[in-house]
């Protein structure tokens, strides 16, 4: 199929599923049979393509098990739980292409992102086996900085937690500078409180001697966590559903960060935070899950500076907590940094260099809500933990 | 009905066995060791609590072995140090092999207490740290931890200012004042609460030190607390026993410490608005010097997931008046289902 037959299907099933309003480029609503229209749009983009696949796929637990989930991968690459992280930039407009290839229903959605013509972006598709609709089509304007989850929600939150699911981020156009590094907010955008705490790093004489962040750069991670309940991966590989309404009844057994377990996300540089004293790092959490999570970081404590909501809605914070546990509900996103500071009770006369203990300095970060420290009912700790290492000091 | 597998690598089997099943277990001497200011001792220890059907459930902790009678209290008896002190902490397994982790302090690996970052102590340790920051800490075991600190392997541990009156924390030059930082009559306090709140399931309360760290299955991804408790006071008792109620002269200054060791969301209701002033260890204020991003806010609920500590501030009720404060335990993955429910109380004289 040629590209652009590829496209035209997918709007026009997206119609006929939504049936909803007329709408010029929120494709989501159809166009109401105008194919004129839909020609016109589709001449007319030039932007940026984002192209994904949803398929069934075994995932690999960290004991060896394989269970049955769903997966987002780019087009043609092998599919990950979770999804790719897609790096967008704002004010641009991108066209994402989903194709199902899940033998079950499934929905495209950003919570928090907008179509161009500012409506919600979700798109619903039909299993491969109705090849007509399983393939949508919809733009998605870059409008505000900051991270979100793209996800399945079209029984949620069941398709979430049975893996669909990835870290969509917006960065800025341009790096914007504020001290001596960058801010991943524009100020306009960004409460005193969090342009403060950016503007302190690396200011000599402050806490946060060193570095400023510095964006589009190794200095951040993002963190999905989710949590496995084997039984409803069978229900649904034997072609059950399990309908939301039984959400309270999720019992999970193995904990993800990542996709990774225990030893697997302490082994992958994805997962674990890597710097020298003084090179601050974006941590971007979120909760795939439905257990509630409560990371507990060791080494040093972060400070939380924005809360996205199930619903997406984002709230950048006027008064900063500097924490070393925080909660993490379902469907939320927190993003943190950790400031990479010497670890503050060393003793002030041990610390390197004239210290018999050396760099690096290896600590764990681990979901204290210690029963998800497991696999299987056991095999602690080979659940929500990844480690975070200060490989020296600091070096200018 | 797929055949596409999301696999992972590989592990290297040695290092896989030594992350979790089998940890690096040593008895080092202390690095870097230094003459301390404050020295405490801990040795892994058993005992029996009693729970509010009067049920007797075992549980295991930290007692002082030099102080006889020191393994009565649960959870451990706490520490207390200030701002500056070089601490150190002589821990004796006992039992097979155990750590300490100082939790909200932040030493070097080899004293922070986790087994795949540096080892499991076999015979003897002496942890080392400064207190840098005054605030709410505590400290716990940290092998197979999801069971050590179920079964009680658990002490609160805080840290007072340098100026050892009785007092949250010293204030620092450049501190901004007003609405930004936490009010002059505050810092200081007249009485103090620690409220360090847990759940118990008394089915974990069965097993062995090592139960489940090597691939058994004995049901750790279950937790139904039956019992829940403040301070170690079961849900019965919180309201006279000693340990959780608060008395305090009408209108003084009430500093609370309040400690999540449960494996619960905890809901707090207060009666009346109180002043949040610190968390996990760092107090909410204004200063130029550290950044004008922080400040202490008041607030009638607390949400706390598990291991989080808050100070709150509130002025004692009037002679012979309560302020009953609820605290609802909520289940881990159903928010909405309140598994229990304790109430403590600060008492005005």
């Amino acid at each position: 199929m040629k590209r652009r037959s590829f496209l035209k299907r997918g709007l026009l099933s997206g119609a006929v599923a939504a049936g909803a309003a007329v709408s010029p480029l929120g494709l989501r609503q159809g166009f109401a049979g105008d194919d004129d229209v839909l020609e016109d749009i589709l001449d007319d983009f030039e932007g940026p393509e984002i192209r994904l696949d949803i398929d069934d796929v075994k995932l690999e637990l960290i004991d060896g098990k394989r269970v049955f989930m769903w997966a987002f991968g780019l087009h043609d690459d092998a599919p990950t739980i979770p999804g790719p992280v897609l790096r967008l930039e704002q004010g641009k407009t991108y066209l994402f292409e989903i194709r199902n290839r899940s033998t079950s229903r499934h929905s495209f959605t950003i919570p928090g992102m907008v179509s161009p013509d500012g409506l919600a972006v979700h798109v619903e598709l039909e299993g491969k086996d109705d090849s007509d609709n399983s393939r949508k089509s919809i733009l998605v304007l870059a409008k505000d900085c900051g991270a979100f989850l793209y996800q399945d929600a079209l029984n949620a939150p069941i398709g979430r937690v049975m893996g669909l699911h990835g870290f969509c981020v917006v960065e800025p156009k341009e790096n914007i500078t504020v001290g001596n590094g960058n801010i991943p907010y524009p100020t306009s955008v960004a409460p005193q409180a969090v342009t403060s705490l950016f503007e302190t790093l690396g200011l000599e004489g402050s806490v946060f001697p060193g570095n400023g962040w510095k964006a589009k750069s190794d200095r951040e991670r993002e963190w999905i966590f989710n949590s496995v309940d084997p039984r409803w991966c069978d229900r649904f590989e034997q072609g059950q559903v399990v309908s939301a309404g039984e959400a309270t009844d999720f019992k999970p057994r193995y904990f993800t960060l990542n996709g990774n377990s225990g030893y697997d996300a302490a082994h992958d540089h994805d997962c674990v935070p890597t710097g020298t004293i003084g090179q601050p790092l974006i941590l971007r959490t979120a909760n795939a899950g439905l257990a509630w999570h409560s990371p507990h970081i060791h080494g040093n404590h972060v400070y939380e500076f924005s809360r996205r909501s199930a619903k997406g809605e984002l709230r950048l914070h006027d008064n900063i907590r500097e924490i070393d546990t925080w909660t993490m509900p379902p469907g939320e996103i927190a993003e943190l940094l950790l400031p990479f500071k010497m670890p503050p009770d060393i003793p002030l006369s041990k610390r390197p260099p004239n210290a018999q203990e050396k760099f690096p300095y290896s600590f764990p970060m681990h979901c204290h809500n210690e029963i998800s420290q497991t696999s299987g009912g056991g095999s602690y700790p080979m659940g929500l933990v990844t480690d975070w290492v200060i490989t020296g000091p600091y070096k200018g | 009905m797929t055949d596409i597998i999301i696999s992972h690598p590989a592990h290297d089997p040695a290092a896989f066995d030594e992350f979790g099943c089998h940890v690096y277990a040593a008895s080092p001497s202390t690095p870097d060791k230094l003459t301390p200011t404050k020295r405490f001792f801990r040795q892994v220890s058993s005992w029996n609590v009693t729970m509010a059907d009067g049920k007797s459930v075992p549980f295991w902790g930290f007692k002082d072995p030099n102080v006889s009678g020191s393994d009565s209290p649960w959870p451990s008896k706490i520490i207390r140090v200030n701002v500056g002190d070089i601490v150190h902490c002589n821990m004796k397994p006992s039992k097979g092999t155990h750590t300490i982790h100082w939790h909200g302090i932040e030493p070097t690996p080899m004293n922070d207490g986790v087994g795949h970052t540096s080892f499991e102590v076999k015979s003897e340790y002496t942890y080392q740290w400064q207190a840098s920051t005054a605030g709410t800490y505590f400290y716990h075991c940290h092998k197979n931890t999801v069971l050590h600190f179920e079964m009680g392997m658990y002490g609160i541990l805080i840290v007072d200012p340098k100026s050892k009156t009785k007092k949250l924390y010293d204030p620092e030059e450049g501190d901004k004042l007003g609405d930004a930082t936490i009010p002059a009559r505050y810092p200081a306090y007249d009485a103090e609460g620690i409220w360090c709140f847990d759940d118990v399931d008394p089915r974990w309360h069965l097993y062995d030190h090592d139960a489940g760290i090597c691939g058994e299955d004995i049901g750790m991804d279950r937790f139904e607390p039956k019992y829940f408790l403040c301070s170690g006071v079961p849900s019965n008792k919180t309201l006279t026993d000693s340990r959780t109620l608060v008395k305090a002269k009408a209108g003084s200054p009430v500093l609370l410490r309040i400690v999540n060791a449960s494996y619960s969301e905890l809901r707090i209701t207060f009666p009346k608005d109180v002043l949040v002033a610190e968390e996990d260890g760092r107090v909410f204020r204004t200063n130029p010097l550290r950044g004008n991003f922080s400040k202490p806010f008041w607030t009638r609920t607390l949400n706390l997931s598990t291991a989080q500590r808050y100070s709150v501030f509130l002025d004692a009720p009037a002679a012979g008046r309560s302020c009953d404060v609820k605290t609802e335990f909520l289940h881990w993955c159903d928010y909405n289902r309140v598994q229990g429910t304790v109430t403590t109380r600060v008492l005005g004289t």
